[in-house]
């Protein structure tokens, strides 16, 4: 154990000499390849439910890999007195770990990014129903991409940047993509003014009730509350005086921002706090059936 | 066969959505550049957070997550320029960290542009880190060694070559981390880092529900909710910023809003009690 | 300090595994033939109504995950699109699944592809009709309302992890009249839904899910587990306000309830250190 952790810690591999160590790298690379290749036509022999069993173990053990770093004591210095103590022997492979998982990611992104251009060059050659919107997404697509890899290439300094360069970067990223992003998030002020007028509506107690606790919260979060509140009903603005009587802690409580942070803070929180523990031990439970392959949803 | 006319209730009932569209954009336009202003009414989540940070002493380091981008910018700006004036004010040092490349240029910008003003220099008083793509993967390599994490600032810079951060081992270091955010990433930030290290939280206005339960429990020190909470904090300074003249136009769109809702349940009323007459 | 490792709050720790025991035991009972019951979901029984009405129109129904990345979410909400799709294969009805995560859309090409072949129509499966459209989130919403707009989609079901982009989703869809079914863990985005779709699955009620569809003893026997855990969490929250009230904020045991560290932290309390 010591000397897996040692290896682990020092990272060894990656402390070498420049050469060595791409050297090094290009052979793990090539390595895991060939091993990643040959493991498909092995797989493909297997019987499905032979197939399944290699998924069910590679699922437990990287589950348990996870778990057995967070529950697995830290400071080992007793037995292993240059041991960090803030960790356990696991540790340390938590970031290769995590490294892998964005790997995996981009080349999910590559083949997603493959299957959005396959289709519109197939609307486009095709000519099916609306393949103009599809030579669009193309075109953007090249354009946007083009210079893009120019500017990072420009910041690595492997290529010049020109003015075409420049201006184009500029046009494309600061005055259309920024643009666009906030022109989107921006609707969605327009959405919740048609979603509210077609939805808050009077049809029982209980939409009674959350409707006017809305109105109450959206008048009272924001300064015309305080101004209707505190300058033109004069109610009295901060906490009541000790030993005040009940009328004047009634006045200094009945303040629309009052009422608002209220309705937030004793009713909203509560509620969300529930919500909240239902969705993480659901989680929970999920992960756990997940990881023992119990669930058999999309596996 | 004779087409039965709507009644002006149901056809209010049924009003084309584009209508109450325009309605709201005159109304957003005409109060983003009138020359009203309302003072607000500080909430205790804003008070919490100015006074957390008034308690901070001179050369104190803060971390700043700023995860936002352009199209959060009109809520968490705001809060960003308040927070660092404020931080200024006291005379800290800070580090900002983003977990995008958008988010990390215009974090970069805004600090560059506020900073200049007020004679902070980059690389003694503040710093930028760039971007992390996973941030859980960075908390816990900043707990563990924040310069080897870290490893280089956004200028190319390493990091322990930062007069900013010379000494500082570990987040543990830091007197006080900022998220400024329109994303889940308080639950990551409480999660994972040092719990000697107060929490303070930027988010936009529609984040803000779910973080209540926090500053209950004092996981997080304080909250700016959006522009609206940015223009209560601008107060608290005394300074005229983005958040109070975006605040007009918040306010009176939500008194729109609210008319149109009694006005659409008015309106059926009105139509439930005209079929009623008719039979 | 922080909480990187069970040894920094064993308090925490001891939850979690009893959380994980209550989910294994119970499943072990399900297993063994225990009868348990499950409550009616409205939103769920409307699932077989929205595709009854796409088919009848013979307009899509669209299926988003959100901006889910791959993870517990992202497989629950697959689970429940895969048995959407499982019905729609009946009926030829024309599906699209739009996704902003590429993980999640490499994983739904092949779920979507199982159930179809599990419906025993494979020939119905095409695989243009899963999309990866953007990671950006509002490139993603804007083809995503492109889309419902263009394709004037009939049912448009909604389950995983949203953000800002919901209302987007939900607004357009319901301007194409869509019938629209959400069910999310991001609570912020809850009331967007239920003021924009017909029906909207709230909270942990989005875990029941594959339970309530399915029947299956393991994923019920799973949701009373998680029942039992919630009702260890209510009884801690009740008995420290009952504690606290009687014996004061400020009472050793209330402070000890309340202490984070490991067991060094715990014992130091105990003997009266006050810890950390």
């Amino acid at each position: 154990m010591g000397v897996l952790n040692h290896l682990i810690a020092q990272q060894s591999v990656w402390q070498l000499p420049e050469g060595s160590r791409v050297l090094f790298a290009t052979l793990i690379v090539l390595g895991a390849f060939v091993l990643f290749l040959g493991l498909i036509p092995v797989l493909q022999t297997l019987p499905p439910r032979g197939r399944r069993a290699i998924v069910v173990i590679i699922t437990f053990l990287a589950g348990l890999f996870f778990a057995a770093e967070f529950f697995l004591p830290i400071n080992w210095t007793a037995i292993f007195p240059k041991d960090d103590p803030t960790r356990n022997f696991l540790t340390p492979a938590i970031q290769p770990a995590q490294n892998v998982l964005q790997i995996i990611g981009a080349l999910a992104l590559g083949l997603g990014t493959f299957g959005l251009v396959r289709l519109h060059l197939r609307n486009v050659v095709q000519k099916r129903a609306q393949w103009g919107y599809s030579i669009v997404l193309l075109v953007s697509f090249i354009t946007m991409a083009t210079f893009s890899i120019l500017n990072t290439l420009a910041e690595k300094e492997i290529v010049e940047r020109g003015p075409v360069l420049e201006r184009g970067f500029s046009i494309l990223f600061d005055y259309t993509l920024v643009q666009l992003d906030a022109a989107m998030f921006s609707l969605i002020a327009f959405y919740i003014f048609s979603a509210a007028y077609r939805a808050f509506r009077i049809r029982s107690i209980e939409a009674s009730i959350l409707m006017f606790t809305a109105m109450l919260v959206m008048i009272g979060v924001v300064p015309l509350g305080a101004y209707l509140s505190y300058t033109l009903l004069g109610l009295p603005e901060g906490a009541a005086p000790e030993g005040a009587n009940f009328l004047t802690q009634v006045q200094h409580n009945i303040g629309l921002p009052k009422i608002a942070n209220w309705v937030l803070t004793q009713l909203n929180a509560p509620a969300q706090r529930a919500i909240e523990f239902g969705v993480g031990i659901g989680g929970l439970a999920m992960a756990i059936r997940l990881w023992l392959s119990l669930e058999r949803g999309v596996t | 066969m004779q087409e039965r006319t709507q009644s002006v209730w149901q056809r209010m009932l049924g009003i084309d959505r584009r209508w109450l569209y325009l309605v709201l954009f005159v109304n957003i336009v005409t109060f983003l550049v009138a020359p009203i202003r309302m003072p607000a009414s500080i909430s205790p989540p804003v008070q919490k957070f100015y006074d957390e940070i008034e308690k901070l002493q001179p050369g104190d380091l803060v971390m700043i997550s700023s995860n936002w981008s352009a199209s959060t910018l009109a809520e968490n700006q705001p809060q960003l320029e308040a927070v660092i004036a404020h931080l200024m004010r006291k005379q800290a040092r800070f580090t900002i960290i983003s977990i995008e490349a958008q988010s990390r240029d215009i974090s970069y910008r805004l600090a560059e542009r506020v900073t200049k003003d007020k004679g902070y220099q980059y690389g003694e008083q503040w710093a930028h880190f760039g971007f992390v793509p996973n941030l859980i993967v960075a908390i816990k390599g900043m707990v563990n060694d924040l310069p080897n994490t870290i490893k280089q600032d956004v200028r190319g810079t390493a990091v322990n070559q930062l007069p900013v951060v010379r000494g500082v081992k570990s987040l543990s270091d830091y007197k006080m981390i900022i998220d400024v955010t329109p994303s889940g990433t308080l639950p990551i930030w409480i999660s994972y880092s040092p719990k000697n290290v107060p929490i303070l939280y930027c988010p936009t206005s529609v984040m803000a529900a779910e973080a209540y339960t926090y500053l209950d429990s004092g996981q997080i020190k304080g909250m700016i909710t959006g522009a609206k909470g940015a223009q209560e904090y601008e107060q608290l300074l005394g300074v005229v910023g983005l958040g109070t003249r975006f605040m007009n136009a918040i306010s009176f769109s939500h008194v729109l809003i609210i008319l149109f809702i009694l006005l659409g349940n008015f309106a059926m009323l009105m139509n439930r009690l005209q079929l009623r007459r008719e039979g | 300090m922080s909480y990187q490792h069970a040894q920094d709050n064993w308090f925490a720790a001891i939850v979690i595994g009893f959380i994980a025991l209550a989910v294994l035991l119970n499943i072990l009972r399900a297993r063994m033939g225990a009868q348990l019951y499950i409550r009616r979901i409205p939103g769920l029984d409307a699932i077989d109504e929205a595709i009854g009405r796409s088919t009848e129109l013979g307009r899509p129904v669209t299926m988003i995950p959100g901006l889910t990345a791959f993870g517990v979410v992202a497989v629950q909400a697959l689970t429940i699109f895969k048995y959407i799709t499982k019905q729609i294969a009946r009926f030829a009805t024309p599906m699209r699944l739009l996704s902003a995560d590429a993980t999640v859309f490499a994983v739904a090409q092949e779920a979507i592809a199982d159930a179809y072949n599990e419906a025993g129509r494979p020939d119905l499966y095409d695989a243009d009709n899963i999309r990866f459209l953007s990671d950006r989130q509002f490139a993603f919403a804007s083809g995503v309302a492109g889309l419902i707009q263009r394709e004037r989609v009939a049912a448009s079901f909604m389950f995983g992890e949203f953000y800002a982009e919901s209302l987007i989703f939900a607004e357009t869809g319901n301007m194409v009249g869509a019938i629209q079914i959400a069910g999310t863990v991001s609570f912020t985005q809850v009331p967007f839904f239920v003021a924009a779709c017909d029906y909207t699955i709230i909270g942990d009620e989005f875990y029941a899910t594959s339970a309530y569809l399915s029947r299956e003893p393991v994923l019920l026997g799973s949701l009373v587990g998680q029942d039992i855990a919630k009702l260890l969490f209510a009884l801690t929250a009740v008995g420290g306000v009952i504690a606290s009230t009687i014996a004061g904020t400020d009472a050793p045991i209330i402070k000890l309830l309340g202490q984070p560290g490991g067991w060094e932290a715990f014992w130091s309390s105990l003997g009266g250190g006050g810890g950390q």
